[in-house]
């Protein structure tokens, strides 16, 4: 047998599936199947955890209200006793006061303690008619009291016309507060009660400032930066050089560029009036941040603008200046929008950066010069407090999560819309 | 030495009528970082007339097409020696004309189609604009004096608003043309406007060419023998960036000088 003959035979006898083959194939489809997988499980289980721990919070009431109790007083004019029949919606647990038409059932503040909420009132009931009883400007005009507070006490006169106390001040539950003022009382003077807190509507107010004031600064940047990049500067190693270093910064970690802001911006913030960690601090610093990736996107949006559209814009006589802003941003512009979608996601999702430029107690009237926190850093901040508040720090999780998701979900849908304005 | 010198040089330049110059070029050499894309062309391109360019590629013909409006100005690393005149200006000298003006007097059609994606409207004015031209009624006038000069006038009338990029290919080559035409420009440069068409598109703009040629200038650079006969008035033949031969395009097809010339147009070698 010639050598010729020898290999034709081993070519031969290989062609099919061996032994060797499929073992080998399966190996590695094994590890292919299983990483996958795993991911796939690891964003499920983020997915389930957060939910399972955070979905009871989660209400809209977390999300406009306040994290901070505030505390309130009223006197009562009209503080007869009237007769209210009891609705027929009541909840199990609610309990219905005949003698002032309201709701009261057991719910829990921000600080994780028991309290008396105040479910529903009646329409002609005497909370409608309160007046303010706290020294200042609105003292003794009217003050309608809002339903879900805490009823922290009722101060009523008893058949003697002694004044007692009813509510949270007395350790009462829902039902014997609603007992004692049913059964004791002749008329209402004053009741002092207080919002819930543990809201994040501060929160969301300075996350968005945030996202408007960072995106303010570092669109105009970034984009302005990768056009003089892709389309202005000379194609050479110094400009490569520049794209390198901005890249970068990529790498840097968010905190560093925190420690940075703080040393560097402050001054800048402190001209604006700001004496503290502040809103303008944290989106300069997130600018920077965001900088590297909304360059490099910008620049990848100026990649797929084909070069036949500069050529024609050009060859009609347009300056490079008009080509670039009549021909080349507008069919950019797309991509440009993933990049904010982009930048909004990481604005979301950031915390080191802004623990030391904005500070990390929870305001709730944000302003731009003063502290505040997103929706990240309150997550940080009510679990490092005494009291770790799990709870709230996954339900504001879950909201973030769906932000994020949201934002994801819209880049794919516009990158897809992108592709096919190019293909046709 | 210098007589032989001055003899190849001679070699390109074709004893046509003297009057009627619309591109005068002299002792051209360009370069590609080394590479030596043209060598020492002189050459005239009479006005109102067409002239084709041909040659294998990567002889220059294209490369000395963009030279006439200064795309090549684009181009890193692209050294320019010699000059071309348009009627009395030396287009290189940025004092006798800056390269803006040039590019409205000298207008350029590209191989591949490249409408804006925008309207149809806003591509034929996109020049106008560009110059801060806002006046509606001279637009509106431009729009469809344009289109009915490119033949396209009645295909789209009805629907100037719609995209330029949602038109069929040979429209869309068409309405480069409108948009190179509205600058009103002496000249239009076309770079193989016909490849990426259809043979009735094709059909479509060579007619428009013959219609054209009574107000402009045309130079167009084509790889088919054919075109280049039917619808070209003079023919120059390009070899690694020599300018070979330059003639009517009767003399160059049926009793070339050049012996590359004959190979070249009868398929032998290209």
């Amino acid at each position: 047998m010639s050598k010729h003959e020898a290999f034709q035979e081993r070519i031969s006898k290989n062609r099919g599936m061996t032994a060797k083959r499929r073992s080998i194939d399966g190996v590695r489809n094994f590890f292919t199947y299983l990483s996958a997988a795993l991911a796939v499980f690891v964003l499920g289980s983020i997915f389930v955890f957060v939910f399972q721990r955070g979905a009871k919070t989660l209400s809209w009431d977390l999300i406009t209200e306040d994290f901070h109790t505030v505390k309130y007083m009223v006197n009562f004019t009209e503080q007869e006793a009237g007769d209210f029949a009891v609705p027929d919606d009541l909840k199990e647990g609610e309990y219905f006061s005949t003698k002032y038409g309201f709701g009261v059932m057991e719910g829990t503040d921000a600080a994780k303690d028991t309290v008396i909420l105040l479910t529903r009132k009646a329409e002609d009931s005497p909370l409608h008619s309160g007046v303010n009883a706290v020294a200042g400007d609105t003292k003794d005009k009217p003050q309608d009291v809002p339903t879900h507070v805490n009823v922290v006490k009722i101060a009523y006169k008893n058949q003697e016309g002694e004044t007692k106390s009813a509510g949270q001040v007395r350790h009462h539950t829902p039902q014997e507060f609603v007992e004692t003022l049913d059964q004791e009382s002749t008329g209402i003077v004053s009741m002092n009660y207080q919002s819930l807190g543990g809201g994040i509507r501060g929160s969301i107010r300075a996350t968005l400032m945030l996202i408007g004031l960072t995106l303010l600064i570092s669109l105009p940047i970034g984009i302005f930066a990768a056009i003089y990049l892709h389309e202005i500067a000379p194609k050479n190693g110094f400009t490569n050089f520049i794209r390198t270093s901005i890249e970068m910064l990529n790498g840097v970690p968010s905190i560093v560029f925190g420690l940075m802001g703080m040393a560097i911006f402050f001054p800048i913030t402190a001209a604006f009036g700001a004496t503290t960690p502040n809103i303008l601090l944290g989106a300069i610093t997130m600018a920077v941040v965001l900088l590297p990736v909304t360059i490099r996107q910008t620049e990848e949006a100026l990649i797929t603008v084909p070069d036949k559209l500069r050529m024609g814009s050009l060859s009609l006589g347009a300056t490079q200046t008009q080509t670039i802003f009549k021909v080349v941003l507008p069919n950019a512009l797309p991509g440009i929008l993933t990049s904010i979608l982009l930048s909004v996601s990481r604005i979301i999702g950031e915390s080191a950066a802004l623990i030391y430029t904005m500070g990390t107690f929870v305001v709730d009237n944000p302003h731009i010069t003063g502290r505040a926190t997103t929706l990240a850093v309150q997550i940080w901040s009510v679990m490092s407090g005494e009291q770790p508040n799990f709870e709230l720090a996954t339900a504001i999780s879950i909201l973030v999560l769906i932000i994020v998701l949201v934002l994801n979900v819209s880049i794919k849908l516009i990158t897809r819309q992108l592709n096919k304005k190019w293909k046709e | 030495m210098e007589q032989t010198k001055q003899e190849i040089k001679s070699q390109g330049r074709v004893p046509l009528a003297a009057d009627g110059v619309m591109f005068d070029i002299r002792d051209l050499n360009l370069y590609y970082g080394d590479f030596h894309a043209l060598k020492d062309i002189s050459m005239e391109i009479l006005s109102q007339k067409v002239t084709a360019f041909i040659g294998p590629s990567g002889c220059g013909k294209s490369t000395l097409l963009r030279c006439l409006n200064r795309m090549n100005d684009l181009v890193e690393n692209c050294r320019i020696e010699g000059n071309i005149k348009l009627g009395k200006k030396d287009i290189y000298d940025d004092k006798a004309i800056d390269v803006v003006h040039l590019r409205t007097e000298v207008g350029m059609v590209f191989q591949n189609p490249n409408p804006f994606p925008m309207s149809i409207y806003d591509n034929v004015v996109y020049g106008l604009r560009c110059q801060g031209i806002k006046d509606k009624a001279l637009l509106d006038h431009v729009v469809e004096t344009s289109l009915k000069q490119a033949a396209l006038w009645d295909e789209v009338k009805d629907d100037l608003a719609k995209n330029g990029t949602k038109l069929s290919g040979g429209q869309q080559q068409r309405l480069c043309i409108a948009r190179a035409i509205a600058l009103q420009p002496s000249v239009i440069l076309m770079d193989e406007p016909t490849s990426a068409l259809d043979p009735i598109a094709t059909g479509k703009i060579e007619e428009l060419m013959e219609s054209l040629k009574e107000n402009y200038t045309i130079i167009i650079v084509t790889h088919s023998m054919n075109q280049a006969a039917r619808i070209s008035d003079n023919t120059a033949f390009f070899y690694l960036g020599e300018l070979i031969e330059y003639n009517e395009t009767g003399k160059v097809f049926s009793n070339p000088d050049n012996p590359r010339t004959e190979a070249y147009i009868t398929g032998r070698f290209g």
